[in-house]
């Protein structure tokens, strides 16, 4: 099976018509289906968090058949995930789209189990060490897009799970957990 | 006998007449009684065959349908029930009763891909993938043979021949001549152009847009304009065998 690094590509990958959309709606909806698949599964795997429709993604474009993505196509599978609250677009003009492998409800529940492995009840962190401290290693927190970790520490604020507070600096924004 | 005139005459013509008559019968009679006694000869002889060679018969795909061949010579079908003689010898029914059943799910499976028409080697292959574990090998007579049963409970399923290959039909989606001289030429290389049709097979372009229109349609063909000659080209899941499309492996 063709590979992205260690990431094993499915074989569709592989079937030029794969690269253009679709006009009959059956086969289009068949289509859209394995691409978002393929692309949560792609940035779940390579943590990534954002991407640009008009950058080198390596799921865009397959050499080995010599075809390509259009910029239509790009944005009809990323919208078809946005609709399905798996992504958002970050900018009106849809050129970047932030990618949701977890919902931001999922990492709110990973913020929450991870305080708790940590003994972190009722101590404070700033969001960078949060998403690089020591204790962040090994886990899915660590590396996290900043927004999406931001979006999920408001979500657990409205909850009452945590108190965000500012620092001296955007740097250390820091976080009071009360679980 | 000396032919008399007269009544006599008429009655001892029509006596004879009525004799040959029964012997013809007889014969006849005799001819069929021999028959029938050398087929039971026959069957029971196969019989005994299929009974010492039941291992055989089930592990070994060329051997099988040797078997199936001579069977049919003489009449017989095993797998004509699911209970009976045959059945219970050699437990073949449950044999192609299980295959018919892993054939519809890949069908079923591998529709949203190929518009319920499948190529009958990469049916086959994937059912040896399905079935790795198992010790009884499957040929494509194998899947023709489960298929034929399968046809019989209304499922829906047809084999049909387009150029050189064999594709299994899931879908009640009838093809029409055009369609099946589409299928034919895109067996070469996958996929075929609108130019190609109009020049191999003498075809005016609304003639073969419309009939790729309707094989879109039925979801048995995808368009792919991204060749960078630009021109589209039309691919039919098919009559290639997905995994290897473009060489690359499982």
């Amino acid at each position: 099976m063709q590979k992205l690094g260690d990431f094993k590509l499915p074989q569709f990958f592989n079937y030029p018509p794969y690269f253009t959309l679709q006009p009959v709606r059956d086969t289009r909806e068949k289509q859209v289906q394995l691409w978002k698949e393929l692309i949560l599964d792609y940035c779940r795997t390579q943590k990534i968090f954002v991407i640009g429709l008009e950058e080198e993604f390596p799921l865009f474009s397959n050499p080995a058949i010599e075809r390509s993505l259009s910029h239509e196509a790009r944005e009809a599978f990323l919208s078809a995930l946005v609709s399905e609250g798996r992504a958002e677009w970050l900018d009106k003009r849809h050129r970047k789209c932030l990618i949701l492998w977890h919902r931001i409800q999922e990492w709110a529940n990973i913020i929450l189990n991870f305080v708790k492995e940590n003994g972190l009840e009722d101590s404070v962190m700033t969001v960078e060490e949060i998403r690089s401290g020591i204790e962040s290693r090994g886990t899915e927190l660590h590396g996290i897009d900043r927004t999406i970790l931001m979006r999920a520490l408001k979500l657990l604020e409205q909850k009452g799970k945590l108190a965000i507070f500012k620092g001296t600096t955007a740097d250390d924004e820091g976080v009071k957990f009360s679980i | 006998m000396r032919r008399r005139p007269g009544i006599g005459g008429l009655q001892t013509a029509a006596a004879a007449r009525d004799q040959y008559r029964l012997l013809g019968e007889n014969v006849a009679k005799i001819r069929t009684d021999l028959m029938k006694e050398q087929l039971t000869t026959f069957r029971t002889q196969l019989e005994d065959f299929a009974r010492k060679h039941k291992n055989d018969i089930r592990k070994n795909p060329a051997f099988r349908s040797q078997f199936h061949d001579m069977c049919s010579k003489v009449g017989v079908d095993p797998l004509a029930s699911n209970k009976g003689f045959w059945a219970e010898l050699l437990g073949i029914g449950d044999f192609y009763y299980e295959l018919g059943v892993q054939i519809v799910d890949i069908c079923l499976a591998t529709r949203p891909h190929n518009g319920g028409l499948i190529n009958l080697q990469e049916l086959c292959n994937l059912l040896r993938q399905r079935r790795k574990s198992d010790r009884e090998a499957v040929s494509e007579d194998d899947c023709l043979r489960a298929i034929s049963k399968l046809k019989v409970l209304g499922n829906g399923f047809e084999v049909i021949s387009v150029g050189k290959r064999k594709l299994v039909r899931s879908v009640p989606t009838e093809l029409n001549k055009d369609h099946n001289e589409i299928l034919e030429l895109a067996q070469a290389q996958g996929f075929v152009t609108v130019a190609e049709v109009e020049r191999r097979l003498s075809w005016t372009t609304g003639r073969a847009i419309d009939a790729f229109d309707t094989l879109l349609d039925e979801g048995l063909a995808m368009i792919d304009d991204g060749h960078r000659d630009g021109i589209r080209r039309y691919w039919f899941p098919c009559v290639s065998s997905i995994s290897t499309a473009v060489g690359a492996d499982t």
